[in-house]
């Protein structure tokens, strides 16, 4: 049997990228199985979802965080950057405009998060090559992310394929960088709220 | 897409300083149409944490020592307890951009010649707080942090020891001395001769139930006079002791009444042990306060707020069908039934107080000891240097107090074995030297060989400490105080934080529901994923 859940290792994992690249989508999917093609506003409200996931054997629970809007004027804070592990950077396949913003998200993660924090790329939106929407080549994705240092590959939110790959190869390249999974338990350092000071507070057992 | 100027807002936040981004936070489960802009590309507005370079171009932008943009003569302007009596115009339009602030002046930054030689790091390893206050843990803010459900997202690291420089005793001349605040720590301080540890023990018991009926006769007729008088006459204190109960009380003038320094001293001792052993405030990782005004905003996103940086904005009108109007920097009008904002016009009744944030070299280890069997790892000192305790040869006697806060690399703001020296004082015409020298004196009792790699000066005052509220029909629009002079989280701030809250929420707005969330964080799974 898997371990209890809270003695799984947390890993945080942000996704970033323009407006519209199909962040919150991907979200959605991978952790609900769900997809809504009209609403763009049904991620209010959304701060993280929780996934678990197992890799090589070893079982640890996402926190997969989304923009919250914060990325339409370019206005994500530093904290969101606290603390994570691994950064999907998300872009459009039918939007070229899309793909020519990643190099700007990229220097945004890297200037920004934990130097060791492995960044992932992913092309959204696959299942628009069926209707001759493709505008950003395999290819181009492929090579600028290597340019980039980072893993990459190609989902549909809208048909699942590929959406559990990038979490995959994310978790599974976080778990082989030890300096990087020695922050997934809360550093010794830090205060613990829930253990003391407000009895109101609800226990989270 | 929706376009910013599609609907009239309900709200837009100018600022996003601790107060406006707690608003926010307020507001974040209330279904309002929020527009949160700041002036700055950054968060936090006065209570910032900045990188070298963002701290290089903050100081050059406050430079000036003449404090005033504006067309007006300073006098009269800055007591701004105007209330608009003309329909259709604010008599004092409130300045909307933290960026013409009047707050801060004579700010200069140096740099040690052979600063990357010497290990300055790369600018954004940096994360300077121009506001660097430690939070009781007592203080309502953490409880507020807790039901909001925003303390998960940040990161608090324990206030460690207080010390006080001074001559404790012939032999061991002038020194840090831990300042004793319960009776471990008097009955095994082995500087303090049994006269004056019984009574220091006899006021300690005394400020734990100070304002009951029993203890309340016995300064309540003194209540605003000087304490550091009631410690000696009452309480037979001799000089170090005095200066290190003063020193806990944080005052900047030296001067602190019976009456607000035992409250404060209270809420110190009161503090220890809340949240663990061994320490009684902390300080969020990442630069203090600007790190909840992040998290705060976040909250007001996930919630639906719409946020714009680097966006200056000004009042075009006001009245007009009980609307505000609104011109961004970009030229888009927007219209907005509620205005949000800080003040940003020093009071010509503020103290001014001068602050050196100074990158040190060396960790300081020693003064982040570990205070109890199972207390965490202390990321901030705090050193009081009491008035007149600082060598100076030629200047007339010094007589406030400087205070510095040591943060260690644990808080993130700066590299592994260097260290960040906030150093606090009511402005004289020699502080900046006078902080130069409580700085180098530092360094010197720690016996550090630590070089300072970078400074950063400048002087701060505050504006009125009341909020401003100017209606009109159903417009209104709402000033917080600047933020306080305080080196301690006061938490008269968030009454003014639940004021402009209920002016959003209108009839909405249910007393006990203020802040109080459920986890946002959903479980999104029953079929997990194994490979
Ligand atoms: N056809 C198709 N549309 C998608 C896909 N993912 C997202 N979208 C649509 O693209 C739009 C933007 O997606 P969203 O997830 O809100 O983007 P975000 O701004 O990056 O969070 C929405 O209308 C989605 O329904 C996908 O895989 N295929
Ligand atoms: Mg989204």
């Amino acid at each position: 049997m898997a371990p209890s859940e809270d003695s799984l290792p947390v890993l945080k994992i942000l996704l970033i990228g323009p407006s519209g690249a199909g962040k919150s989508a991907l979200l959605l999917r991978y952790c609900e199985d769900q997809f809504d093609p009209e609403s763009t506003t049904a991620t209010i409200g959304i701060d993280f979802k929780t996934k678990k996931l197992a890799v090589r054997g070893k079982a640890y629970k996402l926190n997969i965080f989304d923009t919250a809007g914060q990325e339409r004027f370019r206005t994500l804070s530093t904290s969101y950057y606290r603390g994570a592990h691994g950064v999907i950077l998300v872009y459009d396949i039918s939007s070229k405009k899309s793909f020519a913003s990643m190099e700007k998200w990229f220097d945004e993660a890297r200037l920004n998060a934990n130097p060791d924090a492995v960044l992932y790329l992913v092309g959204s939106k696959l299942d628009k090559v069926a209707v001759g929407g493709r505008a950003v080549s395999f290819e181009q994705g492929k090579a600028f992310a290597e340019a980039q240092g980072a893993e990459f590959c190609e989902i549909s939110s809208k048909t699942r394929e590929n959406v559990k790959r990038p979490f995959v190869e994310v978790v599974d390249k976080i778990v082989q960088k030890p300096q990087l999974i020695a922050g997934a338990t809360p550093g010794s350092k830090s205060i613990d709220f829930d253990m003391g000071g407000f009895p109101s507070n609800p226990c989270s057992c | 897409m929706e376009s910013l100027n599609a609907e009239t807002w309900d709200t837009v936040i100018c600022g996003t300083g601790l107060s406006q981004s707690l608003l926010a936070l307020a507001l974040s489960r209330s279904k309002k149409r929020i527009l949160h802009l700041d002036a700055n590309d950054f968060y936090g507005e006065h209570e910032a944490a900045l990188s070298l370079q963002e701290a290089d171009s903050w100081a050059h932008a406050h430079t000036g020592g003449d404090v005033l943009h504006h067309d007006e003569p300073a006098s009269g302007k800055n007591t701004n307890e105007n209330v608009a009596s003309d329909k259709n115009k604010l008599l004092t339009p409130p300045v909307l951009s933290g960026k013409e602030s009047t707050l801060f002046r004579n700010a200069h930054v140096w740099k040690h010649p052979n600063a990357e030689a010497q290990g300055l790091s790369f600018p954004r390893a940096y994360s300077l707080a121009l506001a660097p206050q430690i939070i009781h843990t007592k203080s309502k803010l953490l409880s507020q942090l807790v039901s909001s459900k925003a303390y998960r997202q940040v990161e608090f690291l324990a206030v460690g020891s207080f010390y006080v420089y001074g001559t404790t005793d012939a032999a061991h001349g002038t020194t840090l001395a831990r300042i004793p605040s319960s009776r471990e720590d008097v009955f095994s301080a082995q500087s303090i001769p049994a006269r004056s540890k019984r009574a220091l023990m006899k006021f300690l018991k005394f400020v734990i139930d100070y304002d009951s009926d029993e203890q309340k006769p016995i300064w309540q007729e003194k209540a605003d006079n000087p304490l550091s008088e009631f410690l000696v006459e009452h309480f037979k204190l001799d000089e170090h002791l005095r200066d290190s109960i003063l020193a806990m009380t944080l005052t900047l003038d030296g001067k602190v009444t019976v009456k607000d320094g035992l409250a404060t001293i209270h809420r110190h001792l009161t503090s220890i042990g809340l949240f663990g052993p061994g320490f009684c405030a902390v300080y969020p990782k990442w630069g203090g306060i600007s790190e909840i005004a992040q998290v705060g905003c976040r909250a007001g996103a996930v919630g639906g707020s719409t946020y714009m940086l680097d966006t200056p904005v000004s009042i075009d009108e006001v009245g007009h069908g009980g609307d505000i109007w609104l011109k961004l920097s970009n030229d888009i009008s927007i219209r907005t039934t509620s205005l949000i904002s800080s003040q940003q016009t020093y009071s010509t009744t503020s103290p001014t107080i001068s602050r050196l944030v100074a990158i040190i070299n060396s960790p300081l280890q020693s003064l982040f000891e570990i205070l109890a069997e199972g207390a965490p790892t202390p990321a901030v000192a705090v050193v009081a240097f009491p008035s007149g305790s600082l060598p100076n040869n030629s200047q007339p006697r010094l007589d406030v107090p400087v205070y510095a806060f040591v943060h260690s690399s644990e808080t993130g703001e700066c590299p592994s074995g260097q260290s960040v020296v906030y150093l606090t004082m009511q402005t004289t015409p020699q502080s900046s030297h006078v902080l130069d020298i409580a700085l180098a004196t530092l360094l010197q009792a720690v016996a550090a060989d630590g070089d300072v790699l970078y400074k950063l000066y400048y002087e701060q005052a505050n504006s009125s400490r009341h909020s401003l509220v100017t209606s009109q029909g159903s417009a209104t629009v709402f000033e917080f105080p600047s933020p306080s002079l305080g080196l301690a989280f006061d938490d008269e701030s968030l009454d003014t934080v639940k004021e402009a809250w209920k002016i959003v929420m209108k009839d909405d707005a249910l007393d006990n529901a203020f802040m109080q969330f459920e986890d946002r964080e959903g479980m999104g799974d029953d079929d997990d994923d194994y490979d």
